[in-house]
């Protein structure tokens, strides 16, 4: 999957989740699976508001960790289509947008 | 033990309360032979609490009135909980009682700041020493090499936080050490993550170590979000607040010469 600019983010509902040191810890409820999230993605998974673009997870990756925006916004995308596929996020048609 | 109380129609209505990890159950059942297992099998644990939680042991006399707040079926047995009442149905022997039990206690344990652990337990000092670990991690190994009567439970532990303290109860839920549980209660020294090696050796663990120590040996069974977000944040806290460790032992009491004090 690739994150388009008219795609917003948001977790998936049926989740539950917790911060633990720099860490976030995700368990699926359905299939018991857990999942670990790292500093960055930890990060990412914070901001990841329904609202927000793949681009605009990436300014603000960019921004906390000094990083340039073009790789950020690699960072951001590769880790988004690995949350995807986890089935930890989902992408929502942003406003004027569609998912097709 | 309640003396049986009444006669509903086709068997002698009886019941009994008992409370694990102090949550209270009241079991209400019309099959002798069933009273007669559960009456052995938890023993240690029966006597009168206020009110208990009550469960409706086969008692086809009731309907299902409204949908269950919590449902789960294991190998014939039902459990049905919703606001007003709790039913075990399809039960045919102690060890499906047993096992919708579990079920049951590890669901209403979220309300209560505990929950359920695949571990073996044992009390020494006045101190709760909890061992966790998966099917052949040395659970029982560990229940068998310890002094005879601290062993809380060789299979599945509680553990609840009160207080601001984490304790370890017994339950009636045994493993291969074949110990009927201790009902008794400890503040817990230190969650040990099971590792069978050549040599002794403890090591502490991170919050982030300890979680992933716990969350697979954790007894949960419902898949509804809520519930599952409440036992996060109870078994996160756990990891947080308990001291964890690892422990590579070796078959032999000396394991314990590498405990913390």
């Amino acid at each position: 999957m690739t994150s388009k600019p008219s795609v917003s983010w948001q977790k998936n509902p049926a989740l539950a989740w917790r911060e633990i040191d720099d860490a976030t810890v995700i368990i699926s409820p359905t299939d018991s699976v857990m999942h670990e999230l790292n500093d960055t993605g930890s990060f990412l998974w914070k901001n990841i508001d329904g609202r927000r673009s793949a681009a605009e997870l990436a300014g603000l990756l960019a921004e906390s960790y000094e990083v340039a925006p073009d790789v950020a916004l690699t960072d951001t995308q590769a880790l988004l289509d690995e949350m995807s596929t986890r089935k930890l996020v989902v992408p929502i048609p942003a406003a004027g947008g569609d998912l097709r | 033990m309640s003396a049986p109380d009444a006669n509903s129609g086709g068997g002698r209505q009886q019941q009994f309360e008992f409370s694990i990890g102090c949550v209270p159950f009241q079991l209400q059942m019309s099959d002798e032979r069933l009273f007669r297992a559960a009456s052995v099998r938890y023993a240690a644990f029966t006597g009168a609490t206020s009110q208990p939680i009550r469960i409706a042991l086969n008692d086809s006399s009731t309907a299902e009135s409204q949908p269950a707040d919590f449902a789960y079926a294991f190998e014939g047995a039902v459990l049905r909980a919703d606001s007003r009442k709790i039913r075990f149905d399809g039960v045919r022997n102690e060890y499906a009682l047993d096992s919708l039990l579990r079920i049951l206690l590890s669901w209403k344990l979220t309300g209560r700041n505990g929950f359920l652990l695949h571990a073996a337990t044992v009390i020494r000092n006045g101190k709760a020493y909890v061992f966790t670990g998966r099917s052949g991690a040395g659970k029982s190994t560990v229940a068998s090499l310890s002094p005879i009567g601290s062993v809380l439970t060789d299979e599945i532990s509680l553990l609840r936080r009160e207080n601001g303290e984490w304790r370890a109860y017994g339950t009636p839920f045994w493993g291969e050490f074949r110990a009927a549980g201790s009902n008794t209660s400890a503040p817990v020294r230190g969650i040990f993550r099971l590792v069978q090696a050549a040599e002794n050796r403890v090591a502490l663990l991170r919050p982030i170590e300890m979680i992933r120590a716990l969350l697979p040996n954790v007894l949960f069974f419902s898949s509804e979000s809520k519930a599952n977000r409440r036992l996060l944040e109870i078994v996160g806290q756990a990891a947080e607040e308990a001291p964890g460790y690892e422990l590579a032992f070796r078959k032999a009491p000396a394991f314990w010469e590498a405990l913390p004090a």
